[in-house]
């Protein structure tokens, strides 16, 4: 069975094949064992979905929502657009300081340990400032692991 | 706003409350509260599973739309721009809640499904517990589907929308929809196989 008569056979079990192909699609599952069989699945699986009745609004429910509408302030206010000027540029600022203080972190931080180090500094520093952090720490981890020959060097 | 001669106003009397809002008439959202409120209601707890939760998702579903409402571009019926938030924000809560799960170390399994306790009509015993057998399995089923199955669903199944209804209320193809539900009923069609042989296995035993 393909997969688009799988897709027909579900429309038509939620009603949403046009009425002459609903129809056309009935006969064949008439003449279809396969067919029929396929659909009495489906059907099955879906009529057998069944949860208890939702419960009802409960009293004053619409009242309490009114309440807490009525304790806001004016729709869309806690929209950045609607912020104080101060409040945006010290929030900008803000972000523009973590992301440089992030990178400034990730870019000194391996070059620093290889600085102690003190092999290869310089060739060392030229690679690492060109690279991620990421990249930085297996470089690191490489080296060290070279340096303490127990082995030859990692592919 | 639209000009046409055919605004979505026209269509849907709920945009122009909302315009009321936007305006600073916080009492025009009363009558949106009243006329939407028991659908929210329902599709939040259909969603989450869990009644007390969804009275407060809903809550949060109108005090989003009530901040929303300067910024909404009226567009078909309002219930559609509503269930869209509901989705959203239950979809959310549902996520957290597996986070806070995961991090508890606790089995999603069990605990994404919370008992649901139907009103006790005084009907047959064995009809109410064969009720409840069913919903545990629906439940167990719908939390088990991947977010994006789980809310094409439900709004089908139970909410009782069109493919086309449920690509506006999710802001997707109805192409999407129909792949989404396939892929839904293929697990449901599972599932409901495997707790067919469970049941049987239970019964057979002396």
């Amino acid at each position: 069975m393909t997969r688009s008569i799988e897709y027909d056979l579900m429309r038509l079990l939620h009603g949403e094949l046009p009425a002459e192909e609903a129809r056309a699609l009935r006969a064949r599952i008439f003449t279809d064992p396969e067919l029929a069989q396929a659909y009495r699945r489906l059907e099955s699986a879906w009529q057998g979905l069944s949860l208890p009745p939702a419960s009802p609004v409960p009293p004053g429910f619409a009242g309490r929502v009114m309440a807490r509408v009525r304790g806001r302030s004016a729709p869309g206010s806690l929209a950045w657009s609607a912020a104080p000027g101060w409040a945006r540029a010290t929030a900008a600022a803000a972000l523009v300081a973590g992301a440089v203080l992030g990178v400034g972190v990730g870019r000194s931080w391996p070059a620093a340990a290889s600085a102690e180090r003190g092999s290869d500094t310089q060739t060392f520093l030229s690679a690492t400032t060109e690279t991620s952090l990421a990249d930085s720490y297996w470089n690191l981890v490489e080296d060290v692991a070279a340096g303490d020959g127990s082995g030859e060097a990692q592919p | 706003m639209a000009t046409d001669s055919v605004t979505p106003a026209a269509v849907d009397p709920g945009w122009a409350s909302l315009a009321r809002v936007a305006g600073g008439d916080a009492e025009a959202f009363a009558p949106l509260v009243e006329s939407h409120q028991e659908r929210l209601l329902h599709l939040c707890e259909r969603l989450l599973g869990d009644a007390e939760e969804a009275r407060d998702a809903t809550q949060e579903v109108f005090l989003k739309a009530y901040r929303k409402a300067g910024a909404v571009r009226p567009q078909g019926q309002v219930y559609t721009w509503l269930y869209r938030i509901a989705v959203n924000h239950c979809l959310n809560k549902l996520r957290r809640r597996r986070l806070v799960r995961f991090l508890r170390w606790e089995d999603p399994e069990d605990r994404d499904a919370p008992a649901f306790e139907p009103p006790d009509g005084g009907a047959d015993p064995a009809a109410v517990l064969e009720a409840r057998r069913r919903w545990r399995t629906t439940r167990r089923a719908i939390a088990r589907l991947p977010e994006n199955q789980r809310s094409v669903l439900v709004l089908v199944r139970f909410e009782g929308l069109s493919y086309k209804q449920v690509a506006e209320v999710l802001g997707i193809t109805e192409g999407a929809v129909e792949s989404r539900l396939f892929r839904a009923m293929r697990r449901l069609e599972t599932a409901q196989e495997a707790d067919v042989s469970r049941v049987s296995l239970g019964e057979a035993k002396p």
